[in-house]
């Protein structure tokens, strides 16, 4: 007997189909350029969030966005590479793609708010670090950790395709709709989430971004002075 | 014969070293102009974009002058020969296919200063706005150069 299930909750879905938004048009303003690049600043910041509440909601949210739920360790790895694991949501293996997903672009985010493009853009933290060496290490690995995230959503996508075509497992219409339709044994699991966790996490990811952004500037602040009182006027 | 060549040629290499000195001095000279370059973009993206309030016609002004001055003056003489390999303030991050590349990089380095002096000229007239746009346009060549030959680290 099978029955429908809220496989992924609205939250999730929101923030799925953000981050792929946001990821494009990141790449793009990035990709053009010139004033765009303030724009691929605060998507930038719009991206932070998103992990920042993904990581809340992996603790909070709907038991099969929790990371405890799907983390794959290595005996469910292996149960499932034989073919014994059955359960809902991320198999391992998928798992470990959506983990590794999450750390590049947490490398990614990471990396990006020390970079500069050595034009006339800086990331919020820029100014944190004084040495020229590592700051173009940072824009490097910025640079490199964009490249890894397109091999990794290749991948994604192609491991999609897999499960559509040859496994009959439609991966993609459930994180639209957030239903899937599952054997009814594993059915009763999904539990916790809300809309009040989710307003909470929200709020809680908006703080942590405004922090990053707002706090350096308590941290380090900018001169305020005005540079003809300390200088001399040539 | 095969004598005057060789000496025609080591007076030429020596004329041209001469003119823009050894390849570290090159580099120097290099980096001391982009970073140059920077102090003043910087200056114009602090009070055109990020702090309009703060907008000072005269001090855009002559940081896009500066900015028009140092592309028109003839950076492309500090390229030469062997520039991609040695150390300047830092080791240089030109890629050695700049060598391979002389038509696109003169496409990309005539934008640069086409941008760069429009940008003076739209600074002149102290129009935010204008300035604003055709800051962004500047942007957009220095990053032309940078995609094509400069090593991402």
């Amino acid at each position: 007997m099978k029955v429908t299930i809220r496989i992924w909750d609205l939250p999730i879905r929101l923030f799925h189909w953000s981050l792929v938004l946001a990821v494009a048009a990141a790449y793009i303003t990035a990709t053009l350029g010139g004033n765009l690049m303030d724009w691929h600043g605060r998507i930038g910041a719009f991206i932070l969030g998103l992990l920042v509440f993904r990581l809340i909601w992996g603790v909070i949210g709907s038991s099969p966005a929790r990371l405890g739920h799907f983390f794959p360790t290595p005996p469910k790895l292996l149960a499932y590479l034989q073919g014994r694991w059955h359960g809902i949501g991320h198999n391992p293996l998928g798992a470990l793609a959506v983990l590794a997903l999450l750390a590049d672009l947490s490398v990614l985010v990471g990396t990006g708010l020390f970079a500069s493009d050595d034009i006339a853009f800086t990331g919020p933290l820029h100014k944190l670090v004084d040495d020229d060496a590592l700051n173009d290490k940072l824009s490097g690995l910025h640079a490199q950790a964009f490249n890894l995230l397109l091999v990794l959503v290749l991948l994604h996508i192609s491991a999609i395709a897999f499960y559509g075509v040859i496994k009959k497992n439609n991966l993609l219409v459930p994180m639209l709709t957030g239903n899937k339709t599952v054997p009814k044994a594993l059915a009763a699991t999904v539990t916790g989430g809300g809309p009040l966790r989710c307003i909470t996490a929200v709020i809680v990811s908006g703080v942590v971004v405004w922090s990053v952004w707002g706090g350096v500037e308590i941290i380090k602040p900018v001169a305020s002075a005005p540079a003809t009182l300390t200088t001399p006027s040539f | 014969m095969k004598t005057k060549l060789a000496l025609a040629v080591m007076l030429a290499t020596a004329t041209s070293a001469a003119l823009a000195g050894p390849i570290e001095e090159q580099i120097r000279f290099r980096q001391s102009a982009y970073s140059f370059l920077g102090w003043n973009t910087g200056k114009i993206k602090k009070q055109v974009v990020d702090h309009p309030e703060t907008f000072n016609k005269d001090y855009v002004a002559a940081a896009a002058n500066a900015i028009a001055a140092t592309a028109n003056s003839g950076l492309g003489e500090l390229y030469g020969v062997g520039t991609d390999q040695g150390i300047g303030w830092k080791a240089s991050r030109l890629k050695p296919e700049f060598f391979q590349k002389k038509d696109e990089v003169t496409t990309v380095a005539n934008a640069f200063n086409e941008a760069a002096n429009e940008l003076a000229k739209v600074a002149a007239t102290g129009d935010i706005n204008a300035i604003k746009t055709q800051f962004g346009k500047l942007g957009e060549t220095c990053k032309g150069c940078h995609d094509l030959i400069r090593i991402k680290e």
